[in-house]
């Protein structure tokens, strides 16, 4: 899931012109669960703005587990199901990822956007009122030698070879109430019996496959990721 | 070769000292805090944006300390720069007569004074030290060729206070295969830990020289104890500098390095002093701990 958090409501309303009409889109996937962008946030948006004095011609937010991300969902609702309340707006404010955004701007020809949230990271929803990261997305996965736990993004310092010396009570040097990545990937391992995996040597990351931006081209019974390490093609069900 | 490698390398024990750089571009204490060291020490480590504060580079102070015939340790760290700088300021410190390079992680920016800057690591210590390898056989990181080869003589840092200790001792055995051929470590209070640490790595055969940081105070030690990984400063210690009176403490000061250092000797390879300040006691520190002239400049057998 895509983790956000909306952004001031002063900040926003800085962003629209006077006598500019918004239009406020939400996500009911993953900014709803995050309570940035879900129906209730959106409406609430719309009717925050309006106090503040802002022309608002409308709002709509994609059913419950839907992601906004998804163009032909999107495309659907807005030019479809708020047709009317679009032809008169002069921009779109959306609370949602990067991605929503983006999918906004598809589904609306190329519509002005203003982005109500920011995009903070790729996260597990633990609870329903907790979401952490434990993924980076760089695209070189290597928790297979740590036990699952993923070093680049549990380690500060993103170190793929063991901790650096900083650590004190199992705790990281930049923050003393925050775990050592290391620590954890020792400690499951350990407990797994497979200490012997830290013993092995992690070759520097081919950061080219983070080269952004990246793409996935899904064909039959196999994808294509592209970066600039070049399009990596691997067949699905071979 | 150097000589730090040179007495290392034929089983000597040796005595290397360090220096900051300064936050500014006047060298003058800095090249003098090195004067004090000289013919105390066989090398002297310069630090890399120490703690992660901003200031003048370890590069340009090695090479300073190469013009005036003083031994630098070149330290690198992973924090600033990714592979192509690393190696390319590899080359350069060669270039500049600098042969001792200690390769380390480096402290995370959020300890600095640029909180917000954007902390590299593209490497880590283990594989800087394979690319530096590489680069001494002939190679960039990449395989390609280099028209003219350096050889490094390079180190690298362990934890022996480090708690667990495992961890540790599986990245030191990392470092090792990476192309370590000494290390240094983190600042040694307790010799019986020490040893204890001793015994578990016996068996790298790799010269492994004991961290002595010159105690100022009973407040340093405490917050070193509360902040600083893998150091911590014996009760009985901090009680003996507390009973010290303010105008005894330096004379304090050289009194526990130096039997810290007569303590661990035994057990390592040499001492890496770390005077944070006071230099001027080095020299002294090395007196009271019974490590004649002969080892100071050319080692001793051991």
């Amino acid at each position: 899931m895509h983790a956000t958090i909306q952004k001031p409501i002063d900040e926003i309303s800085e962003y629209l012109k006077p006598g500019e009409r918004v239009f406020v889109v939400g996500c009911g996937n993953c900014a709803a669960k995050c309570h940035s962008g879900g129906e209730v946030e959106t409406k609430e948006m719309a009717e925050r703005l309006k106090q503040k004095g802002v022309q608002v011609a409308g709002w709509a937010c994609t059913g419950s587990g839907v992601s906004l991300c998804k163009l032909s969902v999107t495309q659907k609702m807005l030019n479809e199901d708020y047709k009317r309340e679009i032809e008169h707006t002069d921009s779109f404010l959306i609370l949602a990822c990067g991605q929503g955004i983006h999918t906004v701007m598809d589904a609306t020809d190329g519509g002005m956007v203003h982005p109500g949230c920011d995009t903070i990271f790729g996260g597990e929803t633990v609870s329903d009122d907790f979401i952490t990261e434990y993924c980076s997305l760089c695209g070189e996965c290597i928790v297979e030698y740590t036990g699952g736990l993923c070093p680049v993004t549990l380690c500060a310092k993103s170190l793929l070879n063991g901790p650096c010396g900083g650590a004190k009570n199992g705790k990281c040097e930049v923050d003393r109430n925050r775990d050592c990545g290391w620590q954890l990937i020792y400690e499951r391992l350990r407990a797994l019996g497979r200490l012997d995996e830290m013993d092995k040597y992690v070759m520097p990351k081919n950061n080219s496959r983070w080269g952004r931006p990246r793409s996935l081209t899904i064909g039959e019974g196999e994808a294509t990721f592209r970066s600039l390490a070049g399009d990596r093609k691997v067949a699905s069900h071979a | 070769m150097s000589k730090l490698r040179q007495a290392l390398e034929s089983g000597k024990f040796v005595v290397t000292g360090e220096i900051g750089p300064p936050k500014g571009v006047d060298l003058g204490k800095c090249l003098q805090d090195a004067e004090v060291l000289r013919n105390q020490v066989t090398a002297i480590n310069v630090t890399d944006l120490q703690s992660a504060v901003m200031r003048i580079g370890s590069l340009a102070v090695s090479a300073r300390l190469v013009e005036r015939g003083l031994e630098p340790v070149y330290q690198l760290t992973c924090r600033d720069r990714n592979r192509l700088a690393l190696q390319s300021d590899l080359l350069s410190a060669w270039a500049l007569g600098i042969e001792n390079v200690l390769c380390l992680t480096g402290d995370h920016p959020a300890l600095g004074d640029h909180t917000e800057a954007k902390p590299v690591y593209d490497l880590d210590s283990v594989q800087l030290l394979k690319a530096a390898s590489s680069l001494n056989q002939g190679y960039d990181m990449a395989g390609h060729e280099l028209e003219s080869v350096p050889s490094f003589f390079l180190g690298a840092v362990v934890t022996p206070g480090a708690e667990p200790l495992e961890p540790q001792v599986i990245k030191m055995k990392k470092k090792l295969e990476a192309g370590a051929r000494f290390f240094q470590t983190q600042a040694v209070y307790e010799p019986e830990k020490f040893e204890h640490f001793m015994n578990q790595v016996q068996g790298f055969k790799v010269p492994i020289i004991a961290g002595i940081v010159v105690l100022k105070s009973a407040g340093m030690a405490k917050f070193m104890n509360s902040n600083v990984a893998g150091i911590s400063v014996p009760e009985s210690i901090i009680r003996e500098m507390e009973e010290t009176e303010k105008e005894n403490r330096k004379k304090k000061a050289v009194e526990i390095a130096s039997r810290i250092i007569r303590q661990v000797k035994p057990f390592c390879q040499g001492v890496h002093v770390m005077p944070l300040g006071w230099d001027e006691l080095v020299p002294e520190i090395i007196n009271e701990a019974e490590l004649g002239l002969r080892v100071r400049i050319l080692g001793e057998e051991v």
